[in-house]
């Protein structure tokens, strides 16, 4: 197997007194889009700034490929391409200067990649406009054109969806998956919003309080068997309640004349079958889907923040 | 272009395309051209001595300048029988004002530039941070000396390119309203005497000495401006000592460690004439002084810029 293109080896970091990463470990494939979700203040950003070099590890080691950001700081650098939080840019030069601006930063990048990364994110048109000008999709775009030009095995986006509609998230994630997919690139991309970048993720980190509290490979949640929401409309709902505990040994609640639980759906006829055998009416049966967005909600419980 | 120049490049790039920096070229200017309209319209050009007859005209001169001294001493007037008498006893006829005396009493502007250096040293560092843009600045494979000392040559640049501006376009001006004389020289008063002294000399050693302050004033607010990342704080104090120096120095003056105070060595032309602000100090003393201001400004710049985290605010 090839190298990862990134890992992070028990990385802590500590402010002040307080410990905010409490020790993650985790490793990123070539080629791979890697969602780091978390709640307002879990340590997605501050992660990130450590990936990045911006702030110094208090603990641990990251590693893009191969080389350590803490000893090898050019080496790793050269392999990644970021935004960090607001894709901030000189705003009274033009998207073009601006590229450029940072193209004099990086060894052997020419202006016809520049050009191509200008087409790239599709910003012909304004590149010529002063960025103050800009709106914010479109200082997304320049920022993600920025984090190409020196054609990085990891991408780094810190929230890449914040601020854009649906059809610029939706653009967002066909592109992602075409550079992770053509170019094998790595890519991490944070968020909040688990329901925005699912679709666009092979693997999700759950994030909660400095902790990694979960890998979740998003194409096994589909292969495995489905738990779903049931809801059951029955009368006496009490005594149903009980007969599936005894019986099916399934945790109910009551819910004004209802039944609410999870299971798998195939159990369901089996069930009604104990139900009806007891003399209880069944008026209803309704079956939702627990998406990942519910798991999500599962693992990190309330949104507190510590 | 090599990697390090590029890194200038892009600095100086920041720096010019801001309307602010043609905010203080325009003003300089706009200055000069108000100075030199002042001293046409104004300004003693020297223009009745360029005739043969100078010789009379300074005569005639001390003939009144002797009569107002009759009835009542002035010492300003004397001070100008003196210079006359000068010029009568070397033969030396006065020279008309022109384009070089003009650049030479122009060195008053250099506060100005180094005003200017001043904000766009603590600007250089601080607007990073308050743009956001200093996130984007070090992710890239260089190191943060690197980064910080193009920042840091790049405020020189500027110091550099604003004072050969104002040098220039002072000659050009100059030149314009009152022409230009070969080899100029003038006649001035110094340690007791009068005599005649180079203009280019002149000009080196007065804008040379304050660029002292200029360097040490703009790497002052480039240190601030690293480890506060913050502007206005930079700029304010920055000017703050610039114009309240000489006075904190008197204030201090009869306590054993005043001649270690910045101030105190940052005009080294007191060691012209022998008689610097606190006794016992030498040039050599004062350029030890400076150097090592200057060694632990450009320090705490470093350990700042490159130790501390950039974490959100
Ligand atoms: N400079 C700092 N000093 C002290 N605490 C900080 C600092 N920066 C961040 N923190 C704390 O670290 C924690 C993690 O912050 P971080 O910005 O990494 O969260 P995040 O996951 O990116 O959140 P969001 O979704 O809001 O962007 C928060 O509790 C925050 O208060
Ligand atoms: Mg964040």
């Amino acid at each position: 197997m090839s190298e990862p293109a990134m890992q992070l080896l028990d990385v802590k970091k500590n402010i002040g007194s307080k410990q905010i990463i409490k020790g993650i470990s985790f490793t990123i494939n070539q080629g791979e889009v890697f969602g780091f979700i978390g709640p307002n203040g879990a340590g997605k950003t501050t992660t990130i700034r450590m990936m990045v070099g911006l702030m110094n590890l208090s603990d641990g080691d990251i590693r893009i490929m191969g080389n350590s950001i803490k000893s090898d700081y050019k080496q790793a650098a050269r392999e990644i391409g970021a935004i960090v939080e607001n894709p901030e840019m000189y705003p009274f030069m033009s998207g073009k200067q601006n590229l450029l601006h940072y193209a004099r930063m990086i060894p052997g990048v020419t202006k016809e990649r520049v050009h191509e990364v200008i087409s790239l994110v599709g910003l012909e048109k304004p590149i010529n406009d002063k960025v103050g000008k800009y709106s914010l999709g479109m200082r997304q775009r320049l920022g993600i054109a920025q984090a190409l030009l020196h054609k990085p095995s990891v991408l780094i986006l810190d929230e890449p969806t914040n601020g854009l509609d649906p059809a610029g998230i939706r653009e967002i994630r066909t592109y992602i998956r075409s550079l992770a997919e053509k170019e094998n690139v790595a890519v991490i991309i944070s968020s909040h919003l688990l329901s925005e970048i699912e679709q666009m993720c092979d693997r999700i980190g759950i994030i909660k309080n400095g902790e990694l509290i979960a890998i979740q490979d998003v194409h096994d949640t589909q292969a495995e068997k489905q738990i779903s929401q049931i809801l059951m409309e029955v009368t006496p709902a009490e005594k149903a309640c009980e007969l599936l505990k005894s019986q099916h040994d399934i945790e109910s609640a009551v819910k004004g004349g209802a039944l609410l639980f999870q299971n798998e759906k195939e159990l369901i006829p089996q069930l009604i079958k104990t139900l009806v055998e007891h003399d209880i009416s069944v008026f209803q049966v309704s079956v939702t889907k627990a998406s990942l967005e519910d798991k999500f909600f599962d693992l990190i419980g309330e949104n507190t923040i510590e | 272009m090599s990697n390090f120049f590029k890194l200038l490049y892009n600095e100086q790039f920041k720096i010019y395309i801001r309307k602010s920096t043609w905010i203080m070229y325009l003003l300089l200017a706009g200055i000069i051209v108000t100075l030199a309209v002042v001293a046409n319209s104004y300004g003693e050009l020297n223009e009745k001595y360029q005739q043969d007859n100078w010789r009379e005209v300074l005569q005639e001169e001390n003939n009144e300048i002797n009569d107002t001294l009759k009835k009542n001493e002035d010492s300003f007037v004397s001070m100008q029988l003196e210079k006359n008498n000068f010029h009568l006893e070397n033969d030396i006829q006065p020279r008309e004002y022109d384009a070089w005396q003009f650049v030479m009493e122009n060195e008053l502007l250099l506060s100005l530039v180094t005003l200017f250096t001043i904000i766009v040293a603590a600007g250089i560092i601080a607007n990073e941070f308050k743009w956001g843009t200093i996130k984007l600045l070090l992710i890239r494979p260089l190191s943060r000396t690197k980064i910080l000392l193009s920042k840091y040559i790049s405020v020189l640049v500027f110091a550099f390119f604003t004072l050969l501006f104002v040098l220039l376009f002072s000659w050009i001006v100059g030149a314009l309203f009152f022409g230009v004389n070969g080899e100029p020289s003038f006649v001035q008063y110094q340690l007791g005497n009068y005599a005649e002294a180079s203009v280019f000399e002149e000009i080196t050693k007065g804008y040379g000495y304050q660029l002292v302050t200029l360097l040490m004033m703009a790497t002052f607010a480039f240190m601030i401006s690293s480890a506060f990342r913050q502007s206005s704080l930079a700029i304010g104090v920055a000017i703050f000592l610039m114009f309240a120096g000489n006075s904190i120095v008197g204030f201090f003056a009869d306590r054993s460690w005043a001649k270690y105070i910045l101030f105190a060595n940052t005009n080294l032309e007191q060691y012209e004439f022998g008689d610097p602000m606190i006794e016992g100090m030498t040039l050599g003393f004062s350029i030890s002084v400076l150097a090592v201001y200057y060694i632990v400004f450009l320090l705490i710049s470093w350990l700042f810029f490159t130790k501390r985290d950039v974490a959100g605010h």
